[in-house]
């Protein structure tokens, strides 16, 4: 397909995603700051703008580190690219751009919310931002359900598979740095109830806590947490699974150049770790934190040469004087807006 | 609820005596049973509808852009068979006919050396493109897609008021008018036997595949992007055909070929639909600085490996000044009498008509040949003494830049709006603009509805949307089983 619209496509499922991550930030930090009450110097605001890149100059901007100031900011702010707002005014946007390769029902659906949600959020009145989180919730859900029944299984279904992977696997391993961030009142928390109860409300917020229960039984041990997110093959938010996503989106979009064959060796390798075990022990021997830190390179490495792969080069198929063919990628100047291109094509590029 | 204090000397739905046109009986009574709470529901509905559906245009007051609806007046147009068919005759021929004068003023030019046209209307056109000369589109069709714009006179005569031959916009308000139309009340529409519009996008693919030499061809239809006003049309058509959908940075020449830029490497394009103004598409032959179009695209379209739809070149033939001897490009290429007459039109270029126009200014209205959207226009009847004093001026300075109609009194339709605190249907002017499509046999067919413009302001004859104008859907009847073309099924 179209590079231009295979980015948008990817784009796309790349917000849907972001944007329920987003919702998820805020839900895990919501219900952990229920025993803010009990122990006040606990703050859990914090780490959640560290995760999305908004800890520096959000004092000058919003003033205190509170609930109301962040809720804005996640929620409201449509200047912050790490907002609801935002992502879902991007994602629209680029909706608009590919109507074309998307179903009309899904086009609907976005367009709907993206109104609804200018009009709520257009008011500047957040007390009720705990229903619209949700209906945050219940919109991507929907999308994705939509996205699954009324697509063709084509390549603009597979790009948009590929950017809501990728973007899930890294926001899995971020949500789980909240914990991280979170540091207890003291060394001997570790293990008491206030612990537990934040491991708890870390699997809840990514619809974890009954997929836990079923496997581990009650008792939460932060060793299967992680393990449940990040290296559980089946459960829809882990990190393999993600990963898995996309290696599967890539074969079926199918290589043709040395970049897409060696971002899907990439994949593979990286999905190989994760299900030999060899990233079990990497998590003990490295430390829970750098071991996130370099999933989070990872992923972030993936999502470079998928650009690189297939939306800033193309591939061009060319025969020698001999008849030979051969193929070569040529970069895309796609910010000029134009393409220049050197005319006649054969000999600039064999000489 | 029916105010017809402004109504024209011809309106649609009441005859002079005040009496419902037959074929309108059955629409004016189901309005009325819904009375005009019912009526401001449903449009309340239309309007989400169409802003769910994302069918709207930019308008560009804020940095953002703010998106409008196309305002949608619930009350159809309803135009029986035998209308029609005068219509549909009518643009079959026009278009016909401005396909041959387009081919033969880019070869032979037979047409200027009969003398019916003088060749410096012709060759000193800034829209006569140089380019074209000589080259051989496919089947000598440069016209693939045509908007005619019609309006009714007092005599509620169809005539001609200027002919789309560059890039017409408006058909995906047809299609979607009748969408909500059809949600909106279905009751009303099936008492109706109303010819269907949903098959333009198939009808437009089969005359773009037409073009194409290989069974698998691609069609892609080129736009300015997503920040041109008829984006949603483009992606309309582009998704409903079929086709790709790309910018001019999509694209790239090489070889003489046209390539759109994928995942999968370069793939041929055979026929591109340009949503896209002439000088816009090739910087190497057009304007330089345009950033939307391909350069070598003409190269391209010289070797004969793509189609452009519609051809290059093509505002010569619907520019104003030509308008005016559209009657005889009819009669000497076809041999036919035009059968939708024009407005009569006066050139500043013909001393006779010069000197007509000076001596009846308040009666005509004054245009500029070369302006388009109602720009530079001169209403006599409405302008001051000062106003025709200096336009008589203008026109003495620079006549071939002018040319002169008589004031038509178009039309008027029952439209809801408000009107003095309540709401209610008054009378307010409209015009019509059915789509035409040319395949490579140089068939002509024409969509069996079109896009009825109003004018929603009382008093205006302006229908552009950004002028406060709206649109209806325009519902083209079958005839009557019993012969008598109202189309009104009796059941």
């Amino acid at each position: 397909m179209l590079s231009r619209a295979a980015r948008s496509l990817y784009r796309l499922g790349f917000l849907i995603e972001r944007t329920e991550n987003i919702a998820r930030i805020l839900d895990v930090n919501s219900r952990m700051s229920v025993e803010q009450e009990v122990f006040s110097e606990l703050d859990v605001w914090s780490p959640m703008l560290e995760i999305t890149h908004n800890r520096e100059g959000f004092e000058e901007r919003f003033g205190e580190v509170c609930a109301v100031n962040v809720v804005r900011l996640l929620l409201a702010d449509s200047e912050n690219p790490y907002s609801v707002r935002a992502c879902i005014i991007e994602a629209r946007e680029i909706a608009r751009t590919a109507r074309e390769m998307l179903s009309e029902e899904l086009w609907l659906h976005i367009n709907r919310f993206y109104l609804q949600m200018e009009h709520e959020l257009g008011s500047g009145n957040l007390h009720r931002w705990h229903d619209f989180s949700e209906n945050v919730h219940l919109f991507c859900n929907a999308f994705h359900g939509l996205r699954q029944n009324t697509m063709v299984r084509g390549d603009a279904w597979q790009f948009m598979r590929m950017g809501v992977a990728l973007e899930r696997a890294q926001m899995t391993q971020r949500i789980l740095q909240i914990k991280y961030h979170l540091l207890l009142p003291s060394t001997h928390d570790v293990g008491s109830p206030l612990d537990m109860h934040q491991w708890q409300a870390l699997l809840r917020s990514v619809s974890g806590y009954e997929a836990y229960r079923r496997l581990y039984k009650a008792k939460i041990e932060p060793a299967k947490v992680i393990k449940l997110l990040l290296l559980n093959p089946g459960f829809p938010r882990s990190l393999h699974f993600g990963i898995r996503e996309v290696s599967l989106a890539l074969r079926e979009i199918g290589m043709c150049n040395e970049d897409q064959h060696r971002l899907y060796r990439d994949t593979e390798q990286f999905l190989d770790d994760l299900r030999g075990g060899a990233a079990g022990e990497d998590i003990i021997s490295m430390g829970l934190h750098q071991y996130l830190q370099s999933v989070d390179t990872r992923c972030h490495m993936l999502g470079m040469q998928v650009h690189k792969a297939f939306f800033d080069t193309v591939t061009v198929s060319l025969e020698d004087d001999r008849e030979r063919c051969f193929t070569i990628q040529i970069n895309q100047q796609q910010q000029s807006g134009n393409t220049i291109f050197p005319h006649p094509l054969q000999k600039e590029l064999c000489a | 609820m029916f105010d017809r204090t402004d109504a024209a000397p011809f309106d649609e739905a009441f005859g002079p005596d005040g009496r419902v046109r037959p074929e309108y009986a059955a629409a004016i009574d189901y309005f009325k049973k819904q009375g005009v709470q019912g009526i401001d529901h449903m449009h309340q509905s239309a309007d989400l509808a169409m802003l769910n559906q994302g069918v709207t245009f930019t308008v560009y007051s804020d940095s953002r852009g703010t998106e409008k609806i196309f305002p949608f007046d619930l009350m159809p147009r309803l135009i029986t068979a035998h209308e029609w068919d005068q219509i549909e005759c009518g643009i079959v021929q026009r278009v016909t006919a401005l396909n041959l004068f387009l081919e033969d003023i880019y070869h032979e030019q037979k047409i200027l050396r009969s003398g019916l046209i003088p060749p410096s209307q012709i060759l000193g056109s800034s829209l006569y493109c140089r380019e074209m000369s000589g080259l051989n589109p496919i089947g000598g069709v440069h016209v693939q897609i045509a908007g005619i714009d019609l309006i009714r006179n007092q005599n509620g005569e169809h005539m001609v008021l200027e002919d789309n031959l560059r890039c017409p916009s408006g058909v995906s308000y047809v299609i979607e008018n009748r969408l909500v139309s059809n949600r909106i009340m279905p009751e009303l529409l099936g008492s109706y036997r109303v010819r269907p519009v949903s098959q333009y996008p198939q009808m437009l693919y089969e005359a773009m595949n037409s073009f194409s030499q290989s069974d698998k061809s691609t069609v892609a239809v080129l736009t300015p992007g997503v920040y041109n006003s008829a984006y949603f049309e483009h992606t309309f058509l582009a998704s409903q055909m079929g086709a790709e959908l790309v910018e001019g940075a999509d694209l790239l020449v090489n070889n003489d070929k046209l390539y759109m830029k994928t995942t999968r490497g370069l793939k041929r394009i055979d026929v591109l639909y340009l949503r896209l103004d002439t000088e816009f598409i090739d910087p190497l032959v057009f304007r330089p600085d345009s950033l939307l179009g391909v350069p070598g695209l003409m190269h391209v379209y010289r070797a004969g490996n793509v189609t452009l739809a519609n051809a290059p070149g093509n505002g010569v033939a619907d520019d104003k000044s030509l308008y005016a001897y559209t009657p005889d490009i009819i009669r000497f290429y076809l041999g036919e009498e035009p059968i939708l007459p024009i407005v009569p039109t006066y050139l500043g270029s013909r001393p006779a008509d010069l000197k007509y126009m000076l001596n009846h200014l308040p009666e005509l209205v004054v245009k500029p040949t070369d302006a388009s959207g109602g720009y530079g226009l001169v209403v006599g009847s409405h302008a001051s003494k000062q106003e025709l004093a200096e336009c008589s001026q203008r026109l003495k300075a620079n006549p071939g830049h002018y040319v002169a109609q008589p004031i038509q009194q178009l039309s008027t339709h029952p439209s809801f709006v408000e009107q003095e605190d309540k709401q209610a249907f008054c009378s307010r002017h409209i015009d019509l603009r059915p789509f035409a499509i040319c395949g490579a046999d140089g068939d002509v067919k024409v969509l069996s509805g079109g896009l009825t413009r109003v004018a929603l302001k009382r008093g205006s004859l302006v229908v552009n949307s950004s002028q406060g104008g709206g649109s209806k859907d325009t519902w083209v009847l079958y005839p009557d089983k019993n012969g008598i073309a109202s189309g009104v099924s009796h059941a």
